[in-house]
């Protein structure tokens, strides 16, 4: 397929990450935390959520998918066939 | 449930997402292979977690949470002995003949091997059986949806069950519809991600609260952190099974007959880009399948190990005369909620008077209770992540089963491959319609969904005999498969009649014809049922093949071991063969079982 799953898996978590980071930054000392036992957990998962995504998403835009979208499929080509 | 801004922003993240791949690939889907198959382009790894992602629906999160809580550790059994062995089985023996046959499915491999009757019987009743957990997957959801109160003061409450119903209907068919088998996989390896991401921090932050493994173990009794105590005698371990029927019945029969045979799964590995990379497939998901206890079972036992909150009647439980209970309810509580009467709020307690807990809350209890708001976004999101993998990948297997194995083999057989392309469409609509309609039948007819998913673990439980032997005994005729199916099944159907579980009422669980003998629990009458409908299915197989005329071996090149040519590894370094891999696999399980014994 001419898609690469790690770009769109890159985006939504730099997407997500990003929101519960900002979310994280504005919202430090913030009573809601107590339930978490005092970690911001929007900030510090946020984070390694971005970083992931970002990973994902440049690994996925570097490698372009081995196979040709199109034609022919793997069991078309000649001399694949296993003897 | 108070939700903000931002929980809904992810969530919408989210569904933009599953949509938008939907669309982006719904340009390549030009023929019925792309669409059925993925074009049999994908690397090993999107399939390895696709494998595992696509079995990781609704019933397995809040079940294995559910069980963690209510059993203790040894619910991983479920995930080591009873998923590894079988996965490194199918990748390393089995996946040659389904990817090298050329076969679209499962049901057709059983046509090239046997003949038309027996692939009849198993896309029929697969067929069934995948339309109904994708309507009970969506049941499942919308109950869940509704009682953590989810549209709580968006749409008024008797609609919400409805409402969630619909979307989470509309949401999968888009994305299905739109961009096939690829579509599916890819949002698979999205909520693989997800539920990694969402269940990581929960159970970090849960482990911080009790004291960590150590905690647990302070906290909970010995049954429930060692997955090996106490399995040599069914009464002296929470799950009730002695440990010849769990190595037996869950760890071969059953497992195998999943994990081998279950085109739902195997469908994932056939859409892999060559025969290799099928093979690593299975083995690739195995080794996030072996760690997948720390995310869905630990939740469960977290949440019965905060002690903190505990209600002074919930720790009275374990004291009294307590030897005669069964183990399961000889433990603290923790913050698991009583079962409550939906009509009046108040809480159910069983035949003795003792409160009944309500288990599959435990992973949805410990989400509102550790998360603020904005991380409970994610970890919602990763739970109706999980409902909808479950769901498509139903409608992904059924979709195409009906259109090669039903449609193509007896209604249209000389169609053009664009008619196939549209069916694929079609069924996929009929498929999530019929959905919905098991999802309503399940509220209001909680039995004979029950009955029904029982009916179907007696067809599913003989069937790996017949793979076994047809893939490697080449003396296995068609007539002898067959007879061996139907017999296995009848067999399994006979054995729940005359068996039951200790303390159950003659019907549903057993018994409706008459007792011969008591299992200790329900789990042990399961288990047992499988082994004895695999052995009749294979004893009958193996006589009514020697009776009857074997197909000449040319014909079965290909498709049974013997007279297949072994899959040609040498170009490949030590690392990248499937078998080393393999290895690695068994050696990190027998590790995680010493570990954890």
């Amino acid at each position: 397929m001419g898609l690469d799953i790690r770009v769109p898996l890159g985006l939504i978590f730099l997407i997500v990450g990003g929101l519960m980071s900002v979310y994280g930054v504005i919202t430090r000392h913030s009573a809601i935390y107590e339930r978490s036992l005092g970690v911001n957990l929007n900030l510090g998962w946020g984070l390694i959520m971005l970083l992931f995504g970002v990973i994902m998403f440049v690994v996925g835009r570097r490698q372009k998918w081995q196979d040709d979208p199109v034609n022919p499929r793997p069991w078309e080509r000649e001399g694949t066939k296993h003897h | 449930m108070n939700l903000s801004a931002v929980d809904w922003l992810i969530m919408l993240v989210y569904f933009t997402f599953v949509l938008g791949i939907g669309f982006a690939l719904k340009r390549y889907m030009r023929t019925s292979n792309d669409f059925f198959l993925a074009g049999r382009s994908i690397p090993a790894w999107v399939c390895g977690l696709a494998f595992i992602s696509a079995n990781l629906g609704a019933q397995e999160v809040i079940g294995m949470g559910a069980s963690g809580a209510k059993y203790g550790i040894n619910t991983s059994h479920f995930y080591w002995i009873g998923a590894v062995p079988a996965m490194v089985f199918v990748g390393i023996f089995m996946m040659p003949f389904y990817y090298g046959s050329k076969a679209r499915s499962v049901p057709e491999y059983l046509r090239m091997r046997f003949d038309e009757k027996t692939r009849a019987v198993n896309a029929f009743s697969f067929a069934i059986m995948t339309v109904l957990s994708s309507g009970i997957s969506m049941y499942a959801m919308a109950l869940l949806i509704q009682t953590l109160g989810l549209f709580h003061g968006i749409i008024p409450d008797h609609y919400i069950f409805h409402v969630s119903i619909i979307l989470s209907a509309v949401i999968v068919l888009g994305y299905i519809f739109l961009g096939g088998l690829t579509s599916a996989i890819y949002n698979e390896v999205l909520q693989f991600f997800l539920i990694v991401a969402g269940f990581a921090p929960l159970v970090w932050i849960g482990l911080k609260n009790v004291g960590g493994w150590q905690g647990i173990k302070q906290t909970l009794p010995a049954t429930m952190t060692h997955s090996w105590r106490g399995m040599a005698h069914a009464s002296t371990n929470t799950l009730g099974v002695e440990w010849v029927g769990l190595a037996m019945g869950l760890g071969f029969v059953l497992s195998f007959g999943y994990w081998c045979t279950d085109f739902l799964v195997v469908q994932r590995a056939m859409a892999a880009d060559s025969e290799e990379s099928a093979r690593r497939v299975p083995l690739i998901a195995a080794i996030p399948k072996m760690f997948f206890p720390f995310l869905v079972i630990l939740p469960g036992l977290i949440a019965v190990s905060i002690t903190s909150h505990a209600t002074p009647a919930a720790s009275t439980v374990t004291a009294g005369p307590a030897a005669s209970a069964p183990l399961v309810d000889q433990h603290p509580h923790g913050i698991i909620p009583q079962k409550t009467n939906p009509l009046n709020g108040q809480p159910i307690v069983d035949s003795k008077g003792e409160p009944v807990y309500n288990y599959d809350l435990a992973i949805p209890v410990m989400l509102l209770h550790f998360f603020p708001t904005g991380i409970l976004g994610l970890g919602l999101t990763a739970l109706l992540a999980s409902f909808m993998s479950g769901m498509a990948g139903n409608v992904t297997a059924f979709n195409t089963v009906w259109t090669y194995d039903i449609y193509q083999a007896y209604i249209n057989k000389r169609a053009t491959d664009a008619h196939y392309l549209w069916m694929g469409r079609m069924a996929t609509i009929g498929g999530i319609l019929l959905s919905i309609a098991a999802a309503y039948a399940a509220t209001s007819f909680n039995n004979i969904m029950d009955a029904l998913q029982l009916v179907f673990s007696f067809v599913n439980a003989p069937l790996f005999a017949t793979f076994l032997l047809g893939m490697f005994w080449k003396r296995t005729t068609g007539h002898g498969a067959f007879t061996g199916l139907v017999s296995g099944t009848v067999a399994a159907l006979l054995h729940h009649g005359l068996t039951i579980p200790v303390d159950a009422m003659p019907g549903i669980h057993g018994g409706w014809i008459g007792i011969v003998h008591r299992y200790p629990s329900d789990m042990a009458q399961n288990f047992w049922t499988a082994i004895f409908a695999f052995s009749v299915n294979l004893v009958v197989t193996v006589v009514v093949s020697l009776m009857t005329r074997p197909r000449a071996e040319s014909e079965l090149v290909g498709l049974v071991y013997s007279l297949t040519p072994k899959p040609v590894e040498h170009h490949l370094r030590w690392y990248q063969k499937p078998s080393s891999l393999a290895w690695g696999v068994l050696g990190l399980l027998v590790v995680l079982n010493l570990v954890f014994a």
